[in-house]
């Protein structure tokens, strides 16, 4: 496609802006009325980089990666006309059939939660794969089907070239999953997103699987936005997180600024959720109490309002603008507002 | 799959077996016989005559053994109401007709349903979609009998495009003579149309909801694609499994279907042979009939593990 040539090439400067998402509004209309799922959120991936976006169930993260892979359907879904999605510099959401195709698995793809379902039951895992390269590439069918087996050795299944033949139900969970990062990695993708990858799975097979996406990911130069409700596996993998909470980015900033300098009540309170080695197994695990507003009538002030044990009066009646740390952490949340009470937490 | 098939084969013997005991024992349960209706007014002797003639002096048992043992070698006995004639030989006259039919109705009115069926889905609450489904649902409604009525007013009748009655004979037993079966196969074929649209629909959007489809559309794959190597597949189960309702409902349908268009069909026996209580008939097509239907049913079983890997040869869902 010639745009992304010509971006890569504009004046001698690489650009290192992959993705750019500037005030991505999403909503699903349903029958109890509009479900403001997604609220004017804006962030970037930068080339190679891993870029966490963690948030409890429900908070928006995977209508913000299927928006980024143009699989919001009308008329349930609508992206907001507002909103931008710039691949490259060039805006996803203006994309013709073409540009999709090419976009789709060719230079973005996309890995869910579950793989049982994620894979289609009656196909055979090695169509699946190779269904995949066809779309992209002219190439023999021999020359895919070795591309699928190498893929396959690549992801740790033995037995790769008998395996194609297999359905993905007669593959462990664990197997799967690497059925779909082969599939996600056939062609090479400039950007993958992982939703939830682990999810589904054993302890012992997510740490596995962690580290197969991250090892494709340099040998590949992929940048991964990690989607996930686990702060804990975060914090080796990715340079930058996204706090996500209501359908709206509450705290951003660097692994180190998050993990160490948390400015969010919300942040504070998922660093405290992370279990630690230390604990003893009987201690109760410390929860969030309460729920995440309704997303049919979101509040008009902070949305962590009803939980936050900071709460004041602005917080019920303002939405909290953005408030700059330096270097890209930044946390909206009127305790960082200069006549607010100064408090002290611990994690 | 072959001692499948062979396991298989066996049970259908037996169901078989049994439909045909349960039938002939109800039927003896009925009281009166089918000679005493037509003969009260015959002398004595001659009375006795046909009741040894068709065996009907026997003790039950016994008749029973003789039935069980013509079925099973094929001969199924002569008919009461058409004396001299075998059953097998009205078998092999009439079920022609009515197998021909019966397999043009079902086939143009499976595919045509079928494909209206993936156009509904895919164009989802446009006017298109609305258009068919409400034809669909016309159609379901309105009664074989009166469609067929009308189909041979209008096109045989008034505007003469068709003959009104008949069909093929002889060498155009199957093959020839299709003017003959145009409107009797339409007035059969649009119940197909309509549930077979209806039915693929939902379970096309059903499929379409499914993450697998999303994996698929994330690919850059072209939405026919998307469709017909992910959708589709996943959407026969429900089709396949209505199989052999529809070849029920093509048994029993083609009565109406024959006696307006007089097709020389198995129909019209079917039923005079009930009225008339022709115990050999009755028992032959009986036996025919469920023969087809067992036969149906075990196709859909291997239709199910083609369509569907993870359904098992040996039946069980995995
Ligand atoms: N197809 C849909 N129709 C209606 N509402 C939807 C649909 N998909 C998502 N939503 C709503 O959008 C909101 C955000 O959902 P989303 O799936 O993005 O959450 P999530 O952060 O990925 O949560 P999880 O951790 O459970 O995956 C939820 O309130 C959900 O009810
Ligand atoms: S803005 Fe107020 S309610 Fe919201 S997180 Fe900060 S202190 Fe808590
Ligand atoms: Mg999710």
């Amino acid at each position: 496609m010639l745009w992304i040539q010509e971006c890569a090439n504009e004046g001698g400067i690489t650009i290192t802006q992959l993705l750019e998402v500037t005030n991505l509004s999403v909503s699903y209309h349903t029958y109890a009325g509009e479900v403001q799922s997604v609220r004017g959120i804006s962030f970037d991936v930068k080339e190679g980089e891993t870029l966490a976006i963690v948030g409890e169930s429900g908070c928006g993260k995977s209508v913000t990666a299927r928006s980024i892979m143009g699989l919001i359907k009308p008329p349930i879904g609508e992206i907001k006309l507002s909103s931008e999605i710039r691949y490259r510099g060039k805006n996803i959401l203006t994309f013709t059939s073409k540009e999709w195709a090419y976009y789709r698995g060719g230079e973005s793809s996309i890995i869910f939660q579950d793989a049982l379902t994620a894979l289609n039951p009656t196909m055979t895992i090695g169509d699946q794969i190779t269904e995949n390269i066809f779309a992209h590439e002219k190439i023999s069918k021999k020359a895919a089907v070795e591309r699928a087996t190498g893929l396959l050795e690549q992801v740790g299944i033995p037995d790769a070239s008998k395996k194609l033949k297999s359905y993905p139900h007669q593959l462990s969970g664990g197997m799967r999953q690497r059925v779909m990062i082969a599939i996600a990695f056939a062609c090479n993708p400039k950007l993958l997103i992982a939703d939830e990858p682990t999810t589904a799975l054993d302890v012992t097979i997510q740490a596995q699987i962690l580290d197969m996406i991250r090892s494709l990911q340099v040998k590949k130069n992929t940048s991964v936005m990690l989607i996930t409700h686990d702060l804990g596996i975060v914090a080796n993998i990715a340079s930058r997180v996204i706090i996500m909470y209501s359908g709206r980015i509450v705290e951003r900033g660097s692994s180190d600024d998050i993990f160490y300098h948390p400015k969010h009540p919300y942040t504070i309170a998922l660093l405290r959720a992370i279990p630690k080695l230390t604990d003893k197994s009987k201690e109760k695990l410390y929860s969030i109490e309460g729920r995440p507003p309704d997303l049919l009538d979101p509040p008009k002030g902070c949305p962590f309002a009803a939980r936050c044990p900071y709460c004041m009066n602005v917080c019920v009646e303002a939405n909290p603008e953005s408030f700059d740390f330096g270097l890209g952490h930044t946390a909206s949340c009127w305790l960082h507002h200069s006549q607010a009470p100064k408090v002290e937490w611990s994690i | 799959m072959l001692i499948y098939t062979f396991r298989r084969l066996a049970e259908m013997i037996l169901t078989l077996f049994i439909i045909a005991t349960a039938t002939f024992f109800l039927l003896a349960a009925v009281p009166g016989d089918p000679i005493s209706d037509r003969v009260e007014k015959l002398p004595t002797q001659i009375r006795h005559n046909m009741y040894a003639k068709y065996g009907l002096n026997k003790p039950l048992l016994q008749r029973y053994v003789i039935t069980m043992k013509g079925l099973a070698v094929g001969n199924f006995g002569e008919s009461i109401i058409y004396p001299g004639q075998t059953v097998q030989s009205i078998l092999h006259d009439k079920l022609p007709a009515s197998a021909r039919l019966g397999i043009q109705q079902m086939v143009l009115g499976i595919t045509i349903g079928l494909g209206l069926g993936i156009i509904a889905a895919m164009k989802k609450n446009t006017w298109i979609d609305y258009s068919i489904i409400t034809a669909a649902i016309l159609l379901i409604s309105i009664p074989h009998l009166i469609f067929g009525l009308l189909l041979q007013k209008m096109f045989a009748g008034n505007l003469g495009w068709f003959p009104v009655i008949g069909w093929p004979k002889g060498k155009d037993l199957w093959t020839g003579g299709w003017e003959y079966t145009i409107l009797p196969t339409l007035t059969g074929c649009f119940a197909y149309i309509a549930s077979y649209t209806r039915l693929l629909k939902t379970s096309m959007l059903d499929v379409v909801n499914q993450d697998y489809i999303l994996t698929a559309e994330s690919k850059g794959i072209s939405k026919a694609r998307v469709v017909l190597k992910h959708v589709l597949r996943n959407s026969m189960i429900p089709i396949i499994t209505n199989l052999p309702m529809s070849i029920a409902m093509c048994i029993t349908g083609s009565f109406f279907i024959e006696r307006i268009f007089s097709i020389p069909g198995i129909g019209m026996y079917y039923v005079t042979s009930v009225n008339g209580r022709d115990l050999p008939l009755i028992m032959g097509q009986t036996v025919i009939i469920s023969a087809i239907y067992v036969t149906v049913i075990f196709i859909t079983d291997v239709l199910y593990t083609i369509v569907d890997p993870r359904i098992q040869i040996q039946g069980g869902r995995k």
